[in-house]
């Protein structure tokens, strides 16, 4: 085994993009299952602590029962496996497409959770010397560092809402609704307070100033990054040969 | 000494006020000078303080006469990024002017953005932190440090890009008191290094530090006599 | 009326406590103040105190009821929580019916209440803003705001997290005033700050927070 892999944010960037690429497209479960295999083994490769990411991923299983019972209720494909009266709650079908999608989101979760061992700095670095406007990567991950704040300021805004003495489960869907309303202005005074401060922060220290911009650290990719991202991309295509033709 | 900063007949309305809230402010300030401003909250002292640096009306839309001249330059004429060679800012919120991974790039970005070379940067960020004595935080994330830290942290991401004039908005609230004695020597090191300084301040103890306080009322400028 | 804190402990992270096995009683009649450092817990305290975080062990508990038993909605008739950013808890266009919305969340609209949110705007000197939109106040305003309105509920108890922040000394002035007053009319009062004028102005009994326990609990006024 490799003591800790590393290789270069773009490296790992296509790895990810081949690996979602392939759980988008993939259908059938042996593949999928297969592939779930090859992703925790780059997991182990690069000893990511997959438990973070499992607890993401039992976060949406409900959902994806829902889903599953959905598409049970919905499509008369498969032999039912649950039934009252005459409605299929469960069928095999179901079943099946169920797995398929946790299958499919466990394998984009725990493969983005690669990106997670590259500083998001280094990453947007990365796009920028594959020539993204530098703009373009900053905004986007300054966004993504923002959502988490952002979250914890709804959820006490959502807590003090309450303790103006609203029982919400005790009010009529109506009234309920009307209730959730009222988030909306706080939601959007905050954005509005945060852009703008962050604008004003990031122009007064000459973001923008000349259309390039020099960097702290540059990257370099090394014979390691080139093998594999040649690997990834030759495996992503075979796989794809293989499930077209066979 | 030559004229760092001149405004002369200075209007500004918010765009949904009714009155204005500067009201033909004039002032000159000298290369090197110390200014602290006072004066109740919601007085203008900000909203001074953000026309001078060009964020008005560029950020905040509004009404604004008179004009500003920056190095003998008027303010108009530059852009933010422009401004920004010249004058360094240190906003009230630490939270919402910090965006980096980590504290060493968060000092880098001002300094990346005037595409300095390498080395250039790599000197800038150990010199601006060992300025506000956070060096050893260099690799940590911003975001987990406390609210002084986190001050500091901005602080030295303004002197990276080696401003001539510094102001300061309330941007000692946060720090405890071996904080605030760092910053208060930093002031007067900044000072001797012939810098101009800009301080809004609410705490009278850092009013010592300043040449001179202008006290802000009512839209105008008045004599200082002690308190607001 | 009377706040029981019972061997609670918590962290946002696990094996990461913030606050160790604390206990302590807050009653009606203190003016408490809770200081201690950044990074003290003094925060998470003030937010467990109105259920706005639950305790990983240990129970409060709000006249004898355990607040893990009650909902937010019930907590927020008995204690009011100012938030540390007045911004998170307003909510409507315009401050008159910012303090109405109590009132309509709770379809309670005769006239004995108009009458009490028409003395709270004339109290909190907000009767010359009544028709602002409350995303252009200033700091102080909103803060002022965010009172009023939380006390349209009678709250019996009020916790304030950093109340003084961002205010100048006049409008802390004011702010002490305004608490006092309401002590006077009996609500009791947990206020989470460092600011020293306002301790010695305030308060009558200090605790202090460090690294998770309580370091010391003093009475300064008999």
């Amino acid at each position: 085994m490799i003591p800790s892999l590393r290789l270069d944010p773009r490296a790992k960037l296509v790895i990810v993009i081949c690996i979602s690429t392939l759980a988008v497209f993939l259908e059938k479960l042996s593949f999928m299952l297969a592939l779930l295999v090859a992703t925790l083994l780059v997991a182990w490769l690069f000893q990511l602590h997959s438990s973070r990411s499992i607890g993401r991923i039992k976060k949406v299983l409900s959902v994806i029962i829902f889903i599953a019972m959905l598409q049970s209720l919905f499509t008369n494909a498969g032999t039912p496996l649950l039934s009252i009266g005459h409605i299929t709650i469960i069928s095999t079908y179901g079943l099946q497409r169920g797995v398929g999608v946790l299958l499919r989101i466990s394998i984009i979760v725990l493969s983005a959770a690669l990106l997670t061992t590259s500083s998001s700095r280094d990453i947007v670095q990365g796009l920028i010397q594959w020539k993204m406007p530098y703009e373009l990567a900053f905004m986007v991950s300054i966004g993504i560092r923002f959502l988490p704040l952002l979250a914890e300021e709804i959820q006490d805004t959502f807590v003090a809402l309450q303790l103006r003495g609203v029982e919400l489960k005790k009010i009529p869907m109506k009234r309920k609704i009307k209730t959730y309303s009222y988030l909306l202005m706080p939601m959007v005074s905050s954005v509005l307070i945060k852009g703008r401060e962050l604008s004003m922060a990031m122009e007064l220290r000459a973001f923008r100033a000349y259309p390039e911009r020099s960097s702290l650290r540059t990257l370099k990719m090394k014979h390691m990054d080139y093998a594999f991202i040649l690997l990834s991309l030759s495996l992503t295509s075979a796989v794809f040969y293989i499930y077209m033709h066979y | 000494m030559t004229n760092h900063l001149e405004i002369s007949h200075l209007w500004f309305r918010h765009q949904a006020a009714s009155d204005y809230i500067l009201k033909d402010i004039s002032l000159t300030i000298g290369r090197g000078e110390v200014i602290a401003l006072v004066g109740l909250s919601g007085c203008g002292k900000s909203t001074l303080c953000y026309c001078i640096a060009g964020i008005i009306p560029r950020i905040y839309p509004g009404e604004l006469k008179g004009e500003i001249l920056l190095e003998g330059k008027p303010i108009t004429e530059m852009t933010l990024p422009q401004v920004a060679c010249r004058l360094g800012f240190v906003f009230q919120n630490p939270d919402n002017q910090l965006f980096s991974p980590t504290v060493e790039d968060e000092i880098a970005f001002g300094p990346e953005n005037l595409c300095l070379p390498q080395p250039e940067i790599e000197k800038r960020v150990v010199e601006s932190l060992s300025m506000v004595g956070m060096l050893q935080h260099r690799y940590k994330n911003p975001h987990h440090l406390s609210g002084g830290q986190k001050q500091l942290i901005a602080l030295a991401a303004v002197l990276a890009l080696n401003p001539e004039i510094l102001i300061f908005d309330e941007a000692l609230s946060q720090l405890d008191s071996r904080g605030k004695a760092m910053i208060q020597q930093q002031i007067r090191d900044l000072k001797s290094k012939g810098k101009t300084i800009i301080m809004i301040e609410h705490d009278l103890n850092n009013i010592v530090l300043a040449d001179r306080v202008l006290h802000l009322k009512q839209g105008a400028l008045i004599a200082y006599s002690g308190s607001f | 009326m009377f706040i029981h804190v019972s061997e609670v402990s918590f962290g946002y992270k696990k094996g990461e406590e913030i606050l160790k096995a604390i206990s302590l009683t807050l009653r009606q009649n203190q003016f408490t103040v809770i200081r201690g450092d950044n990074g003290s817990g003094k925060t998470t305290l003030g937010k467990l105190l109105v259920g706005i975080l639950k305790p990983d062990s240990g129970s409060i508990f709000i006249d004898g009821r355990k607040t893990s038993q009650m909902s937010l909605g019930e907590i927020g008739k008995q204690i009011g929580y100012l938030f540390q950013e007045p911004e998170r808890q307003i909510f409507t266009s315009t401050v008159g019916e910012e303090l109405s919305l109590s009132l309509e969340l709770n379809n309670e609209k005769d006239s004995s209440q108009q009458d009490r949110v028409t003395e709270l705007l004339e109290l909190f000197q907000l009767l010359p803003l009544i028709n602002q939109f409350p995303f252009f106040l200033s700091r102080g305003e909103k803060q002022r705001l965010a009172m009023a309105s939380i006390l349209v509920n009678q709250p019996k108890f009020l916790v304030l997290d950093e109340p003084t922040t961002g205010l100048d000394q006049v409008r802390r002035r004011v702010l002490s005033e305004l608490l006092l007053a309401q002590r006077a009319k009996g609500v009791g009062m947990a206020v989470i700050t460092h600011d020293e004028e306002f301790i010695n102005r305030l308060a009558d009994r200090i605790i202090v927070l460090e690294g998770g326990v309580i370091k010391s609990d003093t009475f300064t006024k008999a």
